[in-house]
């Protein structure tokens, strides 16, 4: 009998710690399954992991919680700005009733979630070289961020002017000045060379940020017992590993940030946690938002 | 790699050889193999759809081409001409040194060389087959040959492209295109000046030295289009893709305020021209993106990276094989094809073997921009051959010793990359 | 029968005011774009929107409603030296072929864009299907142009002006 082949199509580079772990994941379950990974966006364009999987023409996708929330507007609390405090809060709250309660509105969806995938907490990188310790500092500041209102919302959220932009184009629009600056997590701040043209990293921390990964609902629930248990494992080994990476990778770029001449330190963080949190209380995201969440999220926190 | 992806190809090629619109061609083929898989027919379109939509940096090609055409129809290609025609119209051969120096200066506004050859090219032409006085094909060729130089000084929409397949900076892409454009468009000169006295071709009447600065004074709003792109892009004002619009409001403003030759009337013609112009270009791309999908699933890049990887390459043997590849493949295919499809499989090693990512845009660049006016499948070679109605055979005659020529620019190009790479570095590259 | 040619007409100019409406779109959203993050300081994010929109609707449209002949970009070092008859031989293969698939692949297309409306753009709130119902305009009308391709091929008819002069447009430049 043939191996179910598994597509997984994903966002990240070849070379990115996260493409590791699912070569990792695809090696450990080789026995039975044809796993096949396609990063870089190449199988299926970025954001439509989901409807593809849906319609049945890609088993698996790394899905960002924001194409999620498109589909499923409960999800947009996930993309709020400080409602994680950490890699573990994000892990324990995909455990806890809060994810139950999320996760079956994707499994209604057609979506399996097999886990949460940690890639870095966002930080603000500015070209300008004006200290920045309240939200209030970053007004009038045109801070790149993904396009979407879901993200640009997070822009605004932590006080600056958002401006949307091609993740080529960012490195050029700070060298020139076309923006004065973007938030990235600090690995993608090193990749793309960022730190050449920019002055300072405020370690707002405004947003852990996550993938899903994910499979077809339907599928998973065709498989075997014994074949659902040795993709989860897979995938919890392999993700955990990748999650201590990042981690650590986070910690020793700090101080390679440091030598390269750039002022790294950490503002008021609980000024630009409550102007935040107010300013999603206030905005349409927060309407969709399941009653008594952000509570339960905020409980789960140590 | 299946049958089915062979079956998928040999459509491709057997229809678009029976005529079929290239466009149509890949989207149609893609569909086939998606049939001939049992798989979900629409992910042909999906992929289009989505490719589409969500490829922002695309948005310069129309852009562009409304910036050129709108130089056009207002006076501002006519004035950059006579500008170019006093400046070196005195030579033996003159009117072919004007035709590549106005393509080197109207390649600061417009990203395609397509753009470059219905516009400037179709004026020139005019001017050089007038009174008898080069034949129809020579001047389609020189036309040809110096529009490759477009994109590859900046702005570039290939350079685009490329940036957007390889997340490589556009700015340093842009920088490292300005050298090796220079260079080329040198060595077109050159060729054109011994061509021109090996068919004896006449010498231009000499505009008088006194004219110069009244021509001159006419050319400036014309002139300063490339120093506001760079300012707009370099000063902060506009990113690269933005830029694009910055040119057609510029040759809007000076078109219509300034020179007051475009009336509401001609604009709407112009917009309706470049909308058809754009879905002309634009379809071909959205042929790729699904053609793109059926190229992936078949793990293609893989098998080629495990071919590369047996070869044992060193960083020269790689870039001589590169350049010779992309060539071949730049007479079959189209550009834009060989940028989204082919170059992606080259990436991986080229990064692996230490090449230079901005260095290696610009080989590919150079490579595919060639390829548009390489036989037997050239883009620039119809559209130049069907102004002049020249015959093919002849154009590609004449034109065999400007690719001969810039053949060698290409080697230098390849093996000398502090040529490539210095503009960039003095900006603050570092690679 | 003057009044066909006078819808005719009208239908004409119409069809080719819809992709220049959308570049003029396309055009006016970047200069806006540009104009709030540079001069106003409060960048719009909308504008990139539309802009791939438009983009999108030039394309398909242009390629099957407004499309001519002379638009098709096309490999014609054979297709343009052969003889005529041959030639019609050529767009009676190539017209079966295209008409074939996209009328096989109809339905598919159909149940992927209907499936769309599961998804609205960011900041628009369009509903992705009628976005990308342009891709049921463009095969729709290509199964009809092609049709009748096919159908003048088929009579005898040397309908093409398409040469070798096929890629380059008529308008006279100023
Ligand atoms: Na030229
Ligand atoms: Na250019």
């Amino acid at each position: 009998q043939d191996k179910p082949i598994l597509r997984l199509s994903s966002v990240v580079s070849e070379n990115d710690i996260r493409a590791e772990a699912f070569a990792e994941i695809a090696e450990a379950v080789s026995d039975q399954f044809d796993m096949q990974v396609f990063n870089g966006a190449t199988l299926v364009k970025q954001g439509t992991e989901m409807t593809s999987i849906q319609r049945g023409n890609l088993e698996m996708g790394l899905i960002a919680p924001q194409t999620i929330s498109e589909q499923i507007p409960e999800w947009s609390i996930l993309t709020s700005a400080y409602l994680f405090k950490d890699a573990d809060h994000l892990k324990a709250t995909f455990k806890s009733d809060v994810g139950a309660q999320l996760l079956k509105l994707t499994e209604e969806a057609g979506i399996h979630v097999l886990a949460p995938v940690y890639f870095g907490t966002r930080q603000v990188n500015l070209a300008p070289e004006k200290e920045v310790m309240k939200p209030e500092d970053l007004k009038g500041v045109t801070l790149r961020m993904p396009g979407g209102d879901a993200w640009q919302f997070l822009g605004e959220a932590i006080g600056a002017s958002p401006t949307p932009l091609a993740y080529a184009e960012v490195y050029t629009a700070l060298q020139t000045g076309a923006i004065d600056g973007q938030d990235n997590p600090l690995p993608n701040d090193y990749n793309m060379k960022f730190y050449e043209v920019t002055s300072q990293i405020v370690l707002t921390g405004h947003l852990v940020g996550f993938d899903v990964l994910a499979i077809s609902a339907k599928l998973w629930n065709d498989f075997t017992p014994e074949q659902q248990e040795a993709l989860q494992s897979a995938v919890d080994t392999a993700i955990d590993k990748s999650t201590q990476r990042h981690i650590a990778r986070e910690e020793e770029l700090i101080q390679f940030f440091k030598d390269e001449g750039l002022k790294v330190y950490e503002p008021d963080r609980v000024a630009f946690r409550d102007y935040a949190q107010k300013k999603y209380l206030e905005s349409e995201f927060a309407q969709s938002w399941p009653e008594g969440m952000i509570d339960a999220i905020n409980a789960l926190a140590d | 790699m299946s049958w089915e992806f062979g079956a998928c190809v040999a459509v491709i090629l057997m229809t678009a050889i029976i005529g079929l619109p290239i466009g149509h061609a890949m989207l149609a083929s893609s569909i086939f193999y998606l049939l001939l898989q049992g798989h979900d027919m629409s992910i042909a379109f999906e992929q289009m759809l989505t490719g589409l939509y969500g490829s922002y940096v695309l948005l310069a090609i129309p852009l562009f081409i409304f910036a050129a055409d709108l130089m056009n129809v207002g006076s501002l290609s006519d004035r950059l001409l006579d500008f170019c025609r006093a400046l070196v119209g005195r030579f033996r051969g003159g009117l072919g040194h004007v035709n590549v120096v106005s393509s080197l200066i109207f390649s600061g506004m417009s990203g395609s060389a397509i753009a470059d050859a219905v516009g400037m090219g179709r004026i020139i032409i005019n001017l050089m087959t007038k009174d008898g006085k080069y034949p129809g094909a020579y001047a389609s060729a020189i036309t040809a040959a110096s529009a490759i130089i477009g994109p590859i000084i900046p702005p570039s929409i290939p350079m685009v492209l490329f940036a957007l397949v390889s997340d490589t900076s556009i700015g340093f892409l842009f920088l490292a295109g300005v050298v090796p454009g220079l260079i080329l468009g040198v060595l077109l000169m050159v060729m054109n000046a011994w061509q021109a006295r090996v068919y004896n071709y006449p010498v231009d009447d000499p505009v008088p030295l006194r004219d110069l600065p009244r021509i001159t004074f006419r050319a400036v709003p014309a002139l300063l289009m490339p120093v506001i792109l760079l300012v707009g892009i370099y000063g902060g004002v506009t990113t690269p893709t933005e830029a694009a619009a910055l040119a057609a409001l510029y040759a809007f403003l000076v078109s219509t305020v300034f020179y007051r030759s475009v009336t509401l009337r001609t604009a709407y013609q112009t917009v309706r021209n470049s909308a058809r112009s754009t879905a002309s270009v634009g379809f071909l791309i959205a042929g790729a993106l699904a053609f793109n999908y059926v190229v992936t699933i078949e793990q293609v890049p893989n098998v080629i990276r495990d071919a590369l990887g047996d070869q044992e390459l060193t960083f020269w043997s790689f870039l001589l094989m590169v350049n010779v590849m992309l060539l071949l493949l730049g007479c079959l295919l189209e550009a834009n094809a060989i940028l989204l499809v082919i170059v992606p499989i080259f990436l991986p090693t080229a990064v692996a073997l230490g090449v230079d990512p901005v260095h290696f845009g610009v080989i590919v660049v150079v490579n595919t921009m060639i390829g548009l006016a390489t036989p037997p499948y050239g883009l620039l070679l119809f559209v130049v051959t069907s102004i002049t109605k020249s015959p093919i055979r002849d154009t590609i005659r004449h034109l065999l010793p400007f690719l001969a020529i810039m053949i060698a620019g290409l080697a230098i190009i390849t093996f000398v990359p502090d040529l490539v790479l210095w503009l960039p570095r003095l900006y603050g590259y570092k690679g | 029968m003057p009044l066909f040619i006078r819808f005719k007409q009208v239908a004409s100019v119409l069809v080719d005011a819809v992709p220049a409406i959308l570049l003029t779109a396309m055009f006016l959203c970047f200069i806006i774009q540009v104009l709030m993050r540079y001069i106003m300081n409060t960048p719009v994010g909308w504008t990139v929107e539309v802009c791939v929109i438009a983009w999108l609707w030039i394309l398909l449209w242009g390629q099957s409603v407004s499309a001519r002949e002379e638009d098709e970009i096309r490999f014609d070092i054979l297709y343009g030296s052969v003889s005529l008859a041959l030639r019609r031989w050529f767009r009676m293969i190539f017209s079966v072929f295209l008409v074939g698939i996209y009328a096989w692949s109809l339905p598919a297309l159909w149940d992927f864009v209907t499936f769309m409306k599961i998804q609205k753009t960011s900041y628009l709130d369009i509903r992705f299907n009628w976005i990308y119902s342009i891709a049921v305009v463009f095969s729709v009308v290509s199964i009809l142009r092609y049709l009748w391709v096919f159908w003048t091929a088929a009579r005898g008819d040397d309908a093409s002006k398409a040469g070798t002069d096929a890629v380059v447009r008529k308008d006279p430049v100023k």
